[in-house]
């Protein structure tokens, strides 16, 4: 078993060291490749975060032309997915600030809230027909009630599956603030679910 | 049971999913869940809480990668045009400081001969000198200080994710 961890680890950062080789040249064919790969990661991460549709599919793109205009900045020493989304996330702090120039955005403040809008009646995906439609409109109810600030930390670590540490990175906070966060989060979300639907 | 023993129930059961926790701790937790009801229902909401956002779906807009795609193109093809006039700018920099070093000795001659003419005090064109050669590179270092704390900036909240 470790065994198979550090060989999984190893390839995780030769895959990392390569993906920074390609960055760095900028490599169209490399980020052709990224966004396909990651396109429905970022998507959701920052619908979590932004809590619209129409703003998460602006910011998409403008983190994809930073990843290409800053690419060489990454190291390949990290998760390639954790430093997309501190791209994502700072773009998202950056409009906040300069729309609000006076007060603190909402990934900071949870009491400055943007409603979280992920229907889209147009255009269902495969899961989203799967599943009943009771269950998803309770999930994206309780969803809307829990601060963004918790909503990132929940999509992080238990859709995105990063770790906690990885998460400090991304969201430059200390550790305990990372933990402190998850654990709101997780009772916010029990909550939210054990209300249902407003 | 004692209200503490469902606190720490309660505490590791978050713990679990978040973080964590040790073999005793799990032990611990597994027993106390078969007896307390309550607790049990608490981490199976936790579990049902989580896989409901596991499973939530989010569509994904028609066309978004492939307008992204041909942004990004756009936008590399923009820089790489960019590329060869930086490299043409810097390449000009180092001929003009190269020149700049290489002559040093005849402009200062050519002050001293000025000086001496003109009858002005040595250190008058000892300045004068020190003012030609070093307030362009104090302008320019000035210049790339402040070009370097901007990419700087950008780059810090950058790399902080790395």
């Amino acid at each position: 078993m470790p065994g198979a961890t550090l060989f999984f680890s190893t390839l995780m950062s030769d895959e990392a060291r390569s993906i920074a080789r390609g960055l760095e040249k900028r490599d169209p064919h490399l980020l052709d490749r990224l966004i396909e790969r990651y396109q429905y990661r970022l998507f959701r991460y920052l619908v979590y975060v932004t809590g619209n549709r129409e703003r998460a599919e602006d910011f998409f793109q403008e983190t994809w032309i930073r990843v290409l205009e800053r690419g060489h900045q990454y190291d390949g020493k990290s998760k390639f997915e954790a430093w997309l989304f501190a791209i994502a996330r700072h773009l998202v702090i950056d409009w906040q600030r300069s729309k609000k120039p006076q007060s603190l955005d909402t990934l900071t403040d949870p009491d400055q809230e943007h409603p979280l809008q992920l229907a889209n009646e147009d255009d269902p995906s495969p899961l989203h027909q799967v599943l009943s439609q009771e269950q998803e409109e309770n999930v994206q109810a309780s969803l809307e009630r829990i601060p963004a600030i918790y909503r990132e930390v929940l999509v992080l670590r238990f859709q995105e599956e990063l770790q906690i540490e990885e998460m400090a990175g991304v969201l430059s906070v200390p550790l305990s603030t990372v933990k402190s966060r998850l654990y709101r989060g997780l009772q916010a979300l029990r909550e939210a679910l054990r209300r249902g639907p407003a | 049971m004692s209200r503490r023993t469902h606190a720490r129930a309660e505490e590791l059961i978050a713990e679990e999913r978040v973080e964590g926790i040790s073999q005793a701790e799990r032990e611990w937790l597994a027993a106390h869940i078969e007896e307390c009801m309550l607790c049990a229902d608490l981490a199976r909401q936790t579990d049902q809480a989580l896989r409901s956002l596991r499973t939530m779906a989010i569509p994904f807009p028609r066309g978004l990668a492939s307008r992204t795609q041909f942004r990004v193109r756009l936008r590399a093809q923009e820089l790489r045009e960019r590329e060869p006039k930086r490299r043409a700018l810097w390449l000009a920099c180092g001929v003009s400081w190269i020149f700049g070093a290489a002559s040093a000795p005849y402009v200062w001659s050519l002050f001293q001969w000025f000086g001496q003419r003109a009858g002005l005090p040595k250190l008058v064109w000892e300045l004068g000198f020190g003012l030609w050669w070093t307030i362009p590179a104090l302008f320019a270092a000035a210049v790339l200080l402040m070009e370097s704390s901007r990419k700087g900036e950008q780059a810090d909240w950058i790399s902080q994710g790395s």
